[in-house]
């Protein structure tokens, strides 16, 4: 007799950087459970209006359930108030979303990432009972503490705690951050072995957003 | 005329054969029955004057209530049944700190008139008769200063300028032939001392009208009685 085991933990990796007039999210497309792949073209972003998006590591039964709420509640927003959800408002939803699960919660590491209304790049992290942290770059899922330090490095390296940025400093333009978070994946897909195949790049600027996918190791 | 309404209306959710609700008809003539609101929206920000009538000398004017606080950026006049529009008052209230709650911005005036009127409208399950009050919801959300009005039907319009109460149909008229687009919070809120001035019985004072304000700067404001003094002097200068 089994015991009841209801979560998985399906790997793969999401990241995202807010830039001052674009935000950049990614994913690999990997799905496994185990040392089993599951799926080789599943990319773990989620559009949820025309400037933000949802982005999702974790038990993907989960991540998809929670994405089905999401786009639920963006539809009733604008039934109910003639316009689609702001970034920073589906970023302030997703709080008591998953904490109204707080004692059988959804197994998930979320991003929501997006633009606010004067254009400038957003992104939040969160833990599974709804713990937003916002800053200008987050990483989440199963290569995280490989690639966190170097964005730390590369992105952060001069902040101090008690002084975090919202967005990306001017320097750190679209190309630039493209470049970062390819090489993020790239990096983590030669260790970590629950991230692979492809990187999906999604920008998001006031022209539209713009997709892009790069190979990576398929072992 | 009475004799062909007498069979239809009694029921709150009975239509008569040619198609009227009555009750809600007779709720909004209880509206015109309660003492004059009237709400300004300009580029600045909105006004809300109302009268408060001073029926004794006995009586003390600053706990008669008709304009409240819904949330920091929007405020409500009312006219009619002041008991029923605490109910609604609070309603709004709730709907806003919800809305609050779940996505951490402030709900729009929009939103809030149609929170308000789905409890309005939703009278029949509950309630023995309909709501007898109008409101004026003033505010400002991310879309601008607006000015939305309310009555016992449900029905919720946008306006630049409206009054209700006794006083609404002179009032009214007065509104739309002063009413310009480019009014200023001073001008508006001195046209709306003026006409409320025209219509109310009582000789206007500070202490027989209430005056709010919702600006970008300062969001919403009841004028104290100072500032409502300095308002009236506005009025009395010229």
């Amino acid at each position: 007799m089994g015991h009841f085991d209801p979560y998985d933990d399906n790997g793969g990796t999401v990241a995202a950087i807010a830039g001052q007039d674009y935000v950049l999210i990614a994913s690999d497309s990997r799905l496994s459970t185990g040392s089993t792949i599951l799926s080789r073209f599943t990319p773990k972003i989620y559009p949820l209006s025309k400037v933000t998006v949802f982005a999702c590591a974790g038990f993907h039964g989960d991540v998809l359930t929670l994405v089905k709420q999401l786009e639920i509640r963006m539809k009733l927003y604008v039934h109910e108030h003639g316009e689609e959800m702001s970034t920073k408002a589906m970023m302030a939803l997703l709080l008591p979303t998953l904490y109204g699960r707080r004692f059988f919660p959804y197994y998930v590491r979320p991003i929501v990432a997006g633009l606010d209304r004067e254009g400038r790049g957003l992104v939040a992290s969160y833990d599974p009972i709804g713990t937003p942290e916002f800053f200008d770059y987050v990483i989440q899922g199963s290569a995280e503490n490989l690639v966190h330090p170097f964005l730390n490095n590369q992105i952060g390296a001069k902040k101090t705690l008690s002084d975090v940025p919202i967005q990306a400093p001017p320097e750190l333009t679209l190309e630039k951050a493209v470049k970062l978070l390819k090489d993020s994946f790239l990096a983590a897909a030669e260790r970590d072995v629950y991230t692979g195949d492809t990187v999906t790049l999604m920008a998001i600027t006031a022209k539209g957003t713009e997709t892009t996918e790069y190979q990576l190791r398929r072992d | 005329m009475f004799m062909t309404r007498s069979e239809y209306d009694r029921g709150i959710n009975t239509y008569s054969p040619e198609g009227r609700l009555f009750q809600v008809e007779y709720a909004i003539e209880a509206i015109k029955l309660g003492s004059t609101a009237i709400g300004i929206q300009t580029k600045e920000g909105c006004v809300l004057a109302v009268e408060k009538r001073i029926t004794s000398p006995l009586l003390e004017p600053s706990s008669i209530e008709k304009i409240w606080k819904v949330d920091e950026h929007i405020g409500c006049a009312v006219s009619g049944l002041i008991a029923d529009a605490r109910t609604l008052v609070e309603k709004a209230r709730v709907e806003a700190l919800s809305h609050w709650f779940s996505y951490n911005e402030r709900m729009s005036v929009e939103s809030v008139s149609q929170a308000v009127s789905n409890l309005a409208i939703g009278y029949g399950t509950t309630l023995s008769r309909p709501f007898g009050v109008a409101m004026l919801f003033a505010g400002i959300d991310h879309r601008k200063p607006q000015l939305w009005h309310m009555d016992p039907s449900g029905t919720f319009i946008q306006f630049d300028a409206k009054a209700i109460g006794s006083g609404s149909e002179g009032a009214q008229q007065s509104l739309q032939e002063v009413y310009h687009k480019d009014f200023t919070l001073k001008e508006a809120l001195k046209h709306a001392v003026t006409i409320l001035k025209q219509v109310m019985e009582e000789k206007i004072n500070s202490i027989n009208i209430e005056i709010a304000t919702v600006t970008p700067e300062n969001m919403y404001h009841l004028l104290t009685p100072k500032e409502v003094e300095e308002v009236l002097t506005l009025i009395t200068e010229k």
